[in-house]
């Protein structure tokens, strides 16, 4: 990797943040190039953003687009781009694993932003937890799993060219054998509306307490990870957290929930989050918009009145 | 199957404190299990019921008997690594451990959040494809197959070895080990190695500029008694014109 190394490249194997990132990529300077492994409509959506141009790669039918990481790297050292910037989905951080240790970059993950600085670039990264944010100066080449926000109003950009990158590497043994519904509810993954419950809950037959407030409300209840996989009392697809529902609602309700990163990863797009809770140090308490600290018994039937008034 | 599980690789974020001031401080300085340890550690097991060997892998000042009191019977330790900003520099000490335990055909890792890095990147080092966010492995035909959620659909995939595979924990470690299975772990073999030893260099690229706090408004705390705590709450909230 030489110092002279330029230019920016965006690893898509899906369209959120995808915007986003091109427009991050854009403020370093240099050129934009999308990375687009996934069906065509995904090279579209790419061109549209506003790149310099689109690399383009389908994989065949039972290919998972992991099978594709030596190609894609492979590709990333003839090109020498300065920057990568993919998602932390799955898919899309194996693409810039492989494509980052080829060109000896450094992976810094939960990138929210990113400025060229001299030579190197400077990125803003969460740090503890999400509890604070790091700046961290990259004199070498970089790789950032990126996780700002997305941009919902980019503007429509001229379309860029798509070019098919095939250079005849073969993918890797790897392929997808069965596909199932996972059984997650579209209740919950779509409510305008959630109440959620955590290990505050002292019994499974005070979920009544949880639905009263969920039918005033006119939300769907949901759960942190123990109280459905260890107590089993809320059904498993409404479990919101990192392996459960990430979800995306107006409203979400924790009550007696601590507020785990697990957890709080399946609520990070949730527009306003309320926490109640009875430890004033719970984590909860660092990223909800609001807040009572006080036992759930007494708070959810209050605020059942005060909704009601 | 010959499979390494590594452990133990970073901090536990619960152990940083962020002060007022936007400083973070690290209370126990020590490497801790990540929470999604366990989960990997559960896969290497389900990988190697049938035959075949588990190693542990752990590098840093944490304890390696973690695993050793969990039913893998071996681990290697690289002592002297730390923590890193890095998530490829983290990889490539724990690729050069696997490198060091010989022919392996899969490695299992936890899926960290705060470190989502490491094992695509470890596989990137040891030139082998990864596939993360999975959460169950078994071994079927010579070959690796595993589940993972992907939006509404559970997928299956099956994987040629050699792989590495990142596990995310579904729930909360539920088995803790006794103190028969912990005095027992103390008398399994641990192989104590360095990055010297290891011939792995990872200079630290990165130059740590400070922290701070978000810049999002703290958590609106509505204090008193449950009824006026929660009048204010339902105000606040038509306001946001979330009700």
């Amino acid at each position: 990797m030489s110092a002279t190394a330029t230019g920016a490249w965006v690893i898509a194997t899906e369209e959120k943040r995808l915007a986003a990132m091109v427009r991050a990529a854009r403020a370093l300077g240099g050129t934009v190039t999308v990375v687009a492994v996934g069906p065509r409509a995904l090279a579209d959506a790419a061109s549209a953003a506003g790149p310099d141009g689109v690399l383009w790669l389908e994989p065949a039918g039972a290919e998972p687009v992991e099978a594709h990481a030596a190609h894609v790297a492979a590709a990333a050292a003839d090109a020498a781009p300065r920057t990568l910037l993919a998602t932390v989905e799955p898919g899309a951080r194996a693409l810039l694993g492989a494509a980052a240790v080829r060109l000896g970059a450094a992976v810094v993950p939960g990138v929210l932003s990113l400025r060229t600085e001299g030579e190197g670039v400077v990125v803003e990264c969460s740090a503890a937890g999400g509890a604070a944010i790091a700046t961290l100066a990259c004199p070498g080449p970089l790789a950032a799993l990126f996780a700002g926000d997305d941009d919902v109003t980019a503007a429509a950009a001229p379309s860029a060219p798509v070019r098919v990158l095939d250079d005849g590497t073969a993918p890797a043994d790897l392929r997808v054998v069965g596909r199932a519904a996972s059984g997650r509810s579209a209740g919950v993954r779509d409510a305008e509306r959630v109440v959620s419950v955590g290990r505050g809950l002292k019994a499974k037959a005070d979920l009544a307490l949880v639905e009263s407030l969920a039918s005033t409300l006119g939300a769907e209840v949901a759960c942190s990870m123990p109280v459905a996989e260890d107590l089993g009392w809320v059904a498993k697809e409404r479990y919101v957290g990192r392996s459960g529902q990430h979800i995306s609602p107006r409203l979400y309700v924790a009550l007696g929930i601590s507020g785990t990163p697990q957890h709080m990863e399946g609520v990070r797009e949730a527009k306003v989050v309320v926490a109640v809770n009875n430890d004033p140090a719970a984590a909860i308490f660092r990223t909800a918009d609001y807040g009572i600290v006080g036992d759930l018994y007494d708070v959810v039937p209050a605020l059942v009145a005060a909704l009601s008034s | 199957m010959r499979a390494v599980v590594a452990y133990t690789w970073a901090r536990d974020v619960a152990d940083a404190a962020v002060r007022q001031d936007g400083t973070v401080e690290w209370r126990k300085d020590k490497m801790s299990p990540g929470e999604d340890d366990h989960a990997a550690l559960a896969a290497g097991l389900a990988l190697t019921t049938d035959g075949g060997t588990l190693v542990g892998l752990t590098c840093g000042n944490g304890d390696a008997s973690w695993a050793l009191a969990r039913g893998v019977e071996q681990a290697v330790h690289v002592t002297d690594a730390t923590p890193h900003d890095d998530d490829a520099a983290t990889a490539a000490v724990l690729a050069a451990g696997v490198r060091s335990i010989g022919a392996v055909d899969v490695v299992l890792v936890g899926d960290s959040e705060e470190h989502p890095g490491v094992p695509v990147a470890l596989a990137a080092h040891l030139g082998w494809p990864a596939v993360v966010g999975v959460t169950t492995a078994a071994a079927r035909d010579g070959r690796v197959e595993v589940v993972r959620t992907v939006g509404d659909l559970e997928e299956t995939l099956s994987l040629a070895p050699p792989v590495v595979v990142a596990v995310a924990a579904r729930s909360a470690e539920t088995r803790v080990p006794g103190m028969k299975e912990l005095l027992a772990a103390r008398k399994r073999p641990v192989t104590r190695t360095t990055l010297a030893e290891l011939g792995v260099d990872v200079p630290d690229t990165l130059v740590a500029r400070g922290t701070r706090l978000p810049a999002t408004a703290p958590t609106r705390v509505f204090d008193g008694e449950p009824g006026e705590a929660t009048r204010q709450l339902v105000a606040a909230l038509r306001n946001e014109g979330v009700l």
